[in-house]
């Protein structure tokens, strides 16, 4: 009974397993080199657009190598456990998405025993990894903020919906765009609460600052998911009659958001370039036997207003939702 | 003869059970795993290799270390649930401490103190309000997580140094952590098999109130085993900081679940009384094995999550099957 119990889970995970690899057991043992990925977590809609987008490159070079991919749920000691159990696999290249700066030592490993670590995203103290590839988040923060500036005419006051606190990400776009609001003397700006990147957080938080009655122009939310809910919140107020005060969000992966831009009810985002693709396509120049030129690429945002939403859709078919 | 026979074999896969699940998913490893000609490879497998060991081995330290802490608190009918913040704090402690300048050893001093008087601490709450472990381990996840992201004013730290990276370093073909975890768990099987304080855990996780009639001191033996939890969760937090080299705030959330998951798939019961350090290791093992396949197999993280649920219940159900006799 217990045995066959077992067995039967054992067989089924057994089964289940075989399925998940598809080809991939049978190959990597045989010609084709591995490229494994080691993501962060799978869980956000960024992050899931990163998968889709990594995964659609690595489909294009399927011929020349297999490509497997492991989240970590954003924890650092569980992305260590991935990457020390893909060195068994000997891949020939190594993408790592890092969650924090703990897995330094990891990557310290795989690259000095000789595989090449492509760094996507988030990058690590040091200079043991082959290229770094990410977006720049003081460049986005000022491209939104300059966006702003130019729409107020250079004079109004400015809500800022803020991201996490203590996170790169959120220090880097508040940064860039204080840079730029600051040396405009007609701008005054509002540092609003830490809404954790959260909808749901800034949708509150902008309710009761439309209650307080204070008077602003714009909304600068550190992303998308927080500049719909301060534009849920204006919609649902009795100042949804008057002129609706200018938003601006950050990330661009989520087709609700180009959808609302498209609608008129948000104004902008600036894309938060996907690092995936890149770093497949180097994985691929590696595997030729072309070392990478550049140790850090760093690539651009795009602005996505309601006249290139539609061309923004048509080129991002893996946006998420 | 032949219904004895069947129960017989329940019995022993109902005992052993853990090693059973084991020693089966090690044959599938042996047939699935990825081959290649590294060296050091038994029959050519990935997962039969002496760097799949020290792969394991490394894995398993901080959740072996944590299950085997929970399994005393289990073995009294209780259950810890602030383990895995009780992690991310001493995790944090340690990593100021080193990066401070502490030695290694004043730090791991200091931790192991520290652990063990919070563990302490939970113990004496849990006698002292008569309320249940579940509630009072609740409370103790929330406030430690909280301290822990005070003490570290809600930033990770980093830059540590490498007085811990010893432990990292392997001796005889595994970590230092292995090998320290291995320790544990022979200490602890001593500990519960031929002391009389492991006995009175039995007993008093059997029987609470029988054990107090026959004598046993009951609320000195719950704190011991919660305040053992806590010296087993420092020992955790030392070899994690050692592995992640810095300190976060968030560091070992859910783990109390895996600790307990694996004590449960070690033959544990949740109502106490049942249960051992040996079971739980290899309880603990299977389950690190468990992820390594699925990662060298390329399966989903998620879909491997679904099968540790799965894997839960038939363990839980086979104790049941056996005991209810």
């Amino acid at each position: 009974m217990s045995w066959k119990a077992w067995f039967g889970v054992i067989a089924l995970g057994a089964a289940l397993a075989g399925c998940g690899s598809g080809s991939s057991t049978a190959e990597s043992s045989g010609s084709k080199p591995l490229v494994a990925f080691a993501q962060a977590n799978s869980a956000d809609p960024w992050r899931q657009v990163f998968d889709a987008e990594t995964k659609a490159e690595a489909d294009k070079h399927a011929s020349d190598f297999t490509f497997e991919e492991q989240a970590a749920e954003d924890d650092p000691a569980k992305q260590n456990n991935v990457i020390d159990t893909f060195l068994l696999k000997q891949p020939k290249v190594l993408l790592v998405s890092p969650v924090t700066e703990a897995v330094q030592a990891q990557v310290e490993k795989a690259y000095d025993a000789g595989v090449p670590v492509i760094l996507l995203d988030r990058a690590i103290p040091g200079d043991k990894y082959t290229a770094y590839v990410g977006g720049d988040n003081v460049e986005i923060g000022r491209e939104a903020a300059k966006y702003i500036v130019d729409q107020l005419h250079g004079k109004g006051t400015v809500l800022m919906i803020q991201g996490l606190g203590g996170a790169t990400a959120t220090t880097d776009r508040k940064n860039g765009a204080m840079e730029v609001f600051k040396a405009t003397p007609g701008i005054h700006v509002i540092e609003g609460d830490d809404c954790k990147y959260q909808r749901n957080a800034a949708k509150t938080y902008m309710e009761n600052f439309l209650q307080s009655g204070k008077p602003f122009d714009a909304v600068y939310a550190h992303n998308d998911e927080m500049a719909i809910g301060a534009y849920l919140a204006w919609a649902a107020s009795p100042k949804a009659s008057g002129k609706r005060p200018l938003i601006v969000g950050i990330d661009g992966c989520q087709r609700e958001m180009v959808d609302m831009i498209k609608a008129g009810k948000i104004d902008a985002t600036f894309k938060y370039p996907i690092p995936g693709p890149k770093g497949i396509e180097l994985a691929a120049d590696i595997l030729k036997g072309n070392k990478p030129t550049d140790k850090k690429v760093i690539l651009p945002t795009e602005r996505v207003t309601k006249d290139t939403a539609d061309q923004y859709l048509a080129a991002n078919p893996n946006l998420a939702k | 003869m032949r219904a004895t026979k069947q129960w017989s074999w329940l019995t022993i896969a109902q005992r052993y059970q853990g090693l059973v699940g084991l020693l089966l998913l090690l044959a599938v490893a042996l047939v699935l795993a990825p081959h290649n000609s590294a060296p050091g490879n038994l029959f050519g497998s990935v997962f039969f290799s002496s760097a799949n060991l020290r792969n394991v081995l490394g894995q398993l330290a901080v959740p072996g270390a944590l299950a085997i802490g929970a399994t005393f608190v289990i073995l009294t009918g209780g259950i810890d649930l602030s383990a895995g913040s009780a992690l991310g704090l001493l995790n944090c402690i340690a990593a100021s401490w080193l990066l401070h300048g502490a030695s290694a050893s004043a730090t791991a001093a200091y931790v192991l103190t520290i652990g063990t008087a919070i563990g302490a601490l939970l113990g004496l709450l849990v006698n002292v309000t008569k309320l249940q472990p579940f509630v009072v381990t609740l409370a103790g996840m929330v406030s430690l997580r909280g301290a822990a992201f005070v003490y570290t004013n809600n930033a990770n730290i980093s830059g540590l140094g490498h007085n811990f990276d010893f432990l990292e370093a392997p001796t005889l073909g595994i970590p230092a952590a292995g090998w320290i975890l291995l320790l544990l768990v022979l200490a602890c099987s001593i500990l519960l098999r031929a002391t009389v304080f492991g006995r009175r855990v039995y007993a008093v996780g059997g029987n609470p109130l029988a054990a107090e009639y026959s004598g046993v001191p009951v609320n000195r033996v719950r704190l011991g085993a919660y305040a053992l939890n806590g010296l087993c969760i420092a020992i955790a937090a030392i070899l994690f900081t050692a592995r992640n080299s810095n300190g976060e705030p968030s560091a070992g959330l859910g783990y109390e679940l895996d600790a307990i998951t694996a004590a449960v798939v070690g033959g544990a019961s949740l109502m106490g009384g049942y249960g051992s350090a040996g079971g739980t290791f290899i309880g603990a093992l299977f389950i690190v094995c468990l992820n390594v396949l699925l990662i060298l197999q390329g399966v989903s993280y998620y879909v491997g999550q679904g099968w540790k649920g799965v894997i839960i219940l038939v363990a839980v159900y086979l104790q049941n099957l056996g005991r209810r006799n």
